[in-house]
């Protein structure tokens, strides 16, 4: 039986022969609030399959990055390439049906609704009744519901959340809820998914299932981009790191070599 | 095996539901044998206003958007029915079709550019609304009558029978409302209802995670706006032929509120929280008019106004949820169905 940290190192050890195939190419992207500069001149780009991992102290600009990716935030400068999509312009839900999704930091469930429809809502990309069908409850809104139902029950399964699936998220644990929160981001069928701070306020166990769950997925090759400051969590799992510090990229490159750069133990890691 | 077992319990809440419906329908078709005509009359403007306020509740407890304008999508309805039927002799149901096609079309237009507005400004919106048809109704006298308004509005004849006898009347709205009932609580109930309680930021919802599941946000809210326009119309217009004479006032400020102090009376959470927001309500007018007389010599007009202000605090107060929330799970039922 091997221990959770082997399952790690193995699956890191896999990662390096994942495909380079680009999936997201940011270029120079640059972002002002008012007379602060968020982000300046940020690029990079993800191959197809890879956990790319962003980190940086506070205010550095990786939830900013990250909006302007699934298009919550609009691009001012610089341009985000989405397979073979150019992402300014084009608004969040056009962003999400090109197969981006994200999971918040502070996860924003839907406290009106039970567990499993907060993932079925993540289903909407495959539904297609309208109001008209579902209002006179036709046939094919009948099937909608069976199979955003089938597919939200195995989305809550991988998490290991369907006993609690009718519950209210509010009763659950910070930890449970995100894993709904992830639940819900998976159900869209997305091949990039973006987590931002994924880790803060998990327990070490709760950690430890999170990691399983990300290696997991990119086994099934999706594509998962990481904002953390959590930097030890993130050296076991990330194949891909960035460091941002003020806005601006200060170093990029494997685990090994990030925990190596001058610049990054000075900036951030520290020295001990 | 529990969530098999939920499943079966919720199958059991849907059918629950359809046999409250029934039960309700039932009622609702025996009560004028009971009764005399004025009371008849009371009951139809209960349906009218249930009407309006099912599409209320669906635009602001589900997707959160403030409406307080409805009027406008009232007036619209009875203005089209009114003017197309004496003026250009239109049949009345080809009338009502058309208002709603009109009173949809309007929401439309005004739905997309208003959405891309948030918070209070939707609301100052849809005020302006009514208070632009108002005033288009008074100034074009040729069209509409002016403060005069119409008179001589036919009434809507099916098979025979005559709709402007309120026993009639009666059973047309009730029917019409019941069927929008239930139209309404399955939207409520499907993937569309879910995803306009996902962007109500008023109830739990965001609109960011909506857009990242990839719903079109502003779509949904103009769809909505639409559905609430197209209840409100048609039940306009069934009031202008009803009625037989409409005129501007009816379709001012006070009705939009009204409508809306129904919705918040009834719960905003079912469809169902509308015929009790309106039942009530209606009751105390009626109670106003035909008892206040009786101990309070003068205008009561005001004592009205007292009332329902009385009436919405108290609820907010005490039953923020509406009367709705006195009853059981079949009627706030809001789960997945299969």
């Amino acid at each position: 039986m091997k221990t959770d940290s082997a399952v790690v190192k193995d699956a890191v050890t896999s990662k390096k022969v994942a495909s380079d195939k680009l999936l997201l190419k940011v270029e120079d992207v640059s972002m002002r609030f008012g007379v602060l500069a968020v982000l300046k001149g940020v690029s990079f780009s993800v191959p197809k399959g890879n956990i790319l991992v962003i980190i940086g102290p506070n205010g550095a600009g990786k939830s900013t990055l990250l909006k302007l990716i699934s298009g919550l935030l609009s691009l001012q400068e610089g341009e985000i390439w989405f397979k073979q999509h150019r992402l300014s312009k084009i608004p969040p839900h056009r962003i999400s049906s090109l197969g981006i999704t994200q999971l918040f930091q502070d996860v924003q469930l839907f406290s009106s609704m039970s567990v499993i429809e907060n993932v079925m809502v993540g289903c909407h990309l495959r539904t297609r009744a309208g109001f008209l069908s579902a209002g006179l409850k036709l046939p094919q809104a009948q099937a909608d519901e069976q199979r955003i139902l089938k597919r939200a029950m195995s989305k809550l399964s991988l998490v290991g959340l369907e006993q609690k699936a009718w519950d209210n998220p509010a009763g659950l644990s910070w930890g449970q809820q995100k894993l709904v929160g992830l639940a819900r981001a998976l159900a869209t069928g997305s091949d990039l998914l973006l987590l931002d701070e994924p880790y803060s306020g998990l327990l070490a166990d709760e950690i430890d299932k999170l990691n399983q769950l990300i290696l997991q997925l990119q086994r099934q090759g999706m594509t998962i981009l990481i904002v953390e400051h959590l930097t030890d969590v993130l050296m076991g799992i990330g194949n891909q790191v960035i460091v941002l510090d003020y806005g601006e990229k200060i170093a990029e490159g494997t685990p090994d070599e990030i925990q190596r750069n001058k610049r990054v133990i000075d900036a951030y890691l520290g020295s001990g | 095996m529990n969530a098999f077992r939920e499943i079966s319990s919720k199958i059991s809440a849907v059918k629950l539901q359809n046999r409250v419906i029934a039960l309700f329908a039932l009622v609702m078709m025996t009560i004028p044998l009971g009764i005399g005509p004025y009371p008849i009359s009371a009951m139809v403007d209960v349906g009218l206003y249930s009407i309006v306020t099912i599409g209320i509740i669906l635009l602001m407890g589900f997707a959160g958007q403030i409406s307080i304008g409805h009027a406008a999508f009232f007036g619209i309805g009875a203005y089209t029915s009114a003017i197309l039927t004496t003026h250009y002799q239109f049949s009345p149901w080809l009338a009502l079709f058309l208002g709603a096609a009109l009173s949809g079309g309007i929401a439309a237009a005004i739905g997309r550019a208003m959405f891309r507005l948030h918070g209070l400004m939707l609301a100052g919106i849809t005020l302006a609304l009514n208070l632009v048809f108002y005033h288009l109704v008074c100034s074009m006298i040729g069209l509409t009558g002016g403060a005069m308004g119409l008179i001589n509005i036919p009434p809507l004849i099916l098979g025979g029978f005559n709709f402007s006898r309120s026993f009639l009347t009666y059973y047309m709205v009730w029917i019409i409302a019941i069927v929008i009932l239930g139209f309404s609580l399955n939207l409520a109930d499907s993937q569309v209802g879910r995803t306009l309680r996902s962007m109500n930021t008023h109830a739990g919802g965001s609109e960011n995670a909506a857009q990242v599941l990839g719903i079109n946000v502003n779509s949904y809210k103009v769809q909505i706006l639409v559905l609430s326009a197209v209840y409100a119309s048609i039940a306009g217009s069934i009031y202008a032929h009803h009625a037989r004479v409409v005129e501007p006032g009816t379709f001012f400020i006070p009705f939009s509120v009204m409508v809306v102090i129904m919705a918040l009376l009834g719960g905003l959470r079912s469809p169902w929280g509308a015929f009790l927001g309106a039942g009530l309500m209606i009751g105390v007018r009626e109670f106003l008019w035909e008892v206040m007389p009786v101990f309070v010599t003068g205008v009561t007009g005001a004592y009205e106004l007292i009332a329902y202000g009385v009436i919405l605090i108290l609820a907010l107060l005490f039953l923020p949820r509406g009367l709705i929330s006195l009853f059981g799970r079949a009627f706030t039922k809001r789960r997945a169905t299969v």
